[in-house]
């Protein structure tokens, strides 16, 4: 009996991405990756993946000798390359760059109910959802000028007035590869003191216009960005 | 048991490639300790689609391992042979409503296809029943269902995506008809883990031989399939075929081209094709069924797996049933 270079390689594979997955459980990560209706998806796959690699630990001895061969060896570093990018590269979230290559949410098939939206806090998914639907409009338009206040990031481009930005969000339904913008034009921010991709918690009065949500801004501040960057449906 | 005839045979090399794959893997890590990403928003934005895709991706490839392995050690091969006796005209509408009960997305339904063929199931029926599960597995339909609510075509979305899915992956398996196993299949390199069983190993280590084997193997085409789609998605804005949104045709087309490139999730898929107003039910539509079937992702799979002609034959089929029935609901419907 002697060890099996090619088992001991899968071992490998196997418990760095059950390692991933508890890493994700462990730092509370797994929103930058998967909406609430995935994120299952983490403990699951850590507790099956290291059921396998303690599986397969059992029996790495092979009655024969199984050498590894050049391509098993560079499959488990392609392998393992997605969990060493993860691992070294602090939390991030889309930013701008995103915002400006897809759909955006308000064109989606997401819409918010008028009964949702007749009474209680209004968020920005609530508002842009809205947007689609006769019924939802006529009920956020009978609360223009409510009170809201909204957390989202900064994005810009060189048309923007001074005082305006666009406060952006996504929304992800299973993980980010489907993220979709949700967004409102706020006016009366302090001139030129945001930055694109800044986040910032906007505090104002909303009022719905077109195809657009405007919030006229009565105080804008900094925020760390949420430990759920992404809103979910 | 034998998998599939004429295995390659292995190239046995020193433990070099191995130490240089680890050095590589630690230089890497070492690098990105300094790096930041947010300074080159393209490339953070790879990292995010590239890296979420896989964490999404892999458990499903890991669910599908783990019923193909099964399937391989507990499940007698007199069953599958005794399904191939069937006559195809009930063998592959069977097959497809199986997909029914398997609610996983593509990624997980290729080992599975893979390990019902090489046991005995007809790869034409095997074919079938990994195309359908993507579309017309319960979570996906429900999916459907909520991105399209409140919208007057909610119905003929969810039936047609449906009904289309069906008769694709059923058309799909009629192109196949009666080829063998080793026609269908490609061969692996000498599969050294599937011989643990054959040779009186455990059966508990045979198991865990085939669900690591085949996690391995489907794991690294993956990874080129989700580098792919997050380049494009980095790279190809979505406005890029909102030019083409009038044409009949040539939108429905623009739109399979966008699933391709997109590789999404056949259970959130719906809710970026709704997004897509300003194209018609037959466009968003077309998204809907061709993209759980043909993708970026899936493309580097399906020639992982099967044997040279047959990513081909997906494509085309798929495509003419996609197109041809898209555009009658498109006539019908207005």
């Amino acid at each position: 009996m002697s060890w099996s270079a090619r088992k001991v390689a899968n071992v490998l594979t196997l418990g760095a991405w059950a390692g991933l997955f508890w890493f994700l459980m462990a730092t509370d990560r797994t929103s930058y990756y998967l909406s609430s209706r995935t994120d299952w998806l983490v403990p699951v796959g850590a507790i099956v993946l290291s059921l396998a690699t303690i599986g397969r630990l059992l029996s790495l001895r092979s009655p024969h000798r199984e050498s590894l061969r050049r391509s098993d060896a560079w499959a488990v570093g392609l392998i393992v390359f997605p969990v060493v990018i993860v691992l070294a590269l602090p939390p991030a979230s889309l930013s701008s760059f995103a915002a400006s290559r897809r759909s955006s949410f308000s064109s989606a098939g997401f819409t918010t109910s008028a009964e949702d939206l007749a009474e209680g806090e209004l968020s920005l998914a609530d508002v842009a959802g809205a947007l689609r639907s006769q019924d939802a409009m006529e009920a956020l338009v009978d609360r223009a000028g409510s009170d809201v206040t909204f957390t989202g990031f900064v994005t810009r481009d060189s048309a923007t007035p001074a005082d305006e930005f666009v406060l952006t969000r996504f929304l992800i339904s299973c993980c980010v590869a489907d993220a979709l913008s949700v967004e409102a034009r706020v006016v009366g921010a302090p001139p030129g003191a945001f930055e694109n991709d800044e986040w910032v918690r906007v505090s104002g009065k909303f009022y719905p216009l077109g195809g657009e949500v405007i919030v006229d801004a009565a105080d804008v501040t900094k925020v760390a960005r949420p430990k759920r960057p992404y809103l979910n449906p | 048991m034998a998998d599939i005839a004429h295995p390659l045979p292995p190239r046995t090399v020193s433990r070099a490639p191995l130490y240089a794959v680890v050095g590589a893997l630690i230089a890497v890590a070492a690098l990105l300790q300094f790096a930041d990403p947010a300074r080159l928003p393209a490339a953070q934005n790879f990292v995010l689609v590239f890296s979420s895709l896989l964490i999404e991706a892999m458990p499903f490839i890991l669910l599908g391992a783990l019923v193909s392995a099964f399937i391989e050690v507990f499940v007698p091969a007199r069953m599958f042979e005794k399904l191939a006796l069937l006559p195809r005209p009930l063998q592959l509408p069977a097959s497809a409503m199986a997909g029914m009960a398997f609610p996983v997305c593509e990624c997980g339904s290729v080992p599975v296809a893979r390990r019902l063929a090489s046991k005995g199931l007809a790869p034409g029926a095997a074919v079938t029943f990994m195309l359908a599960a993507p579309i017309l597995n319960p979570i996906v339909l429900a999916s459907t269902w909520v991105a399209y609510r409140g919208r007057d075509i909610m119905w003929p979305m969810l039936l047609g995506r449906a009904g289309l899915g069906l008769l694709a992956a059923i058309a799909v398996g009629w192109v196949i008809g009666s080829r063998s196993k080793t026609e269908v299949l490609r061969a692996r390199p000498a599969d050294v883990e599937e011989h643990d069983h054959s040779h009186g190993g455990r059966r508990h280590a045979a198991f865990f031989g085939h669900l690591s084997g085949d996690f391995v193997f489907m794991g690294r085409y993956l990874v080129f399939g989700a580098a792919v789609a997050a380049a494009l998605q980095t790279f190809v804005p979505q406005s890029v075929i909102g030019s083409v949104a009038g044409a009949p045709v040539v939108s429905l087309l623009a739109m399979m081209g966008l699933a391709f490139l997109l590789s999404l999730c056949s259970e959130s898929d719906a809710f970026v094709a709704a997004s897509f107003v300003q194209f018609g039910v037959g466009a968003q539509l077309a998204f809907l069924v061709f993209g759980p079937m043909v993708d970026t992702k899936l493309g580097f799979l399906y020639t992982a797996t099967f044997s040279k002609g047959f990513f081909r034959t997906v494509v085309l089929t798929v495509a003419g049933v996609t197109l041809v029935g898209c555009l009658w609901i498109e006539v019908l419907i207005g």
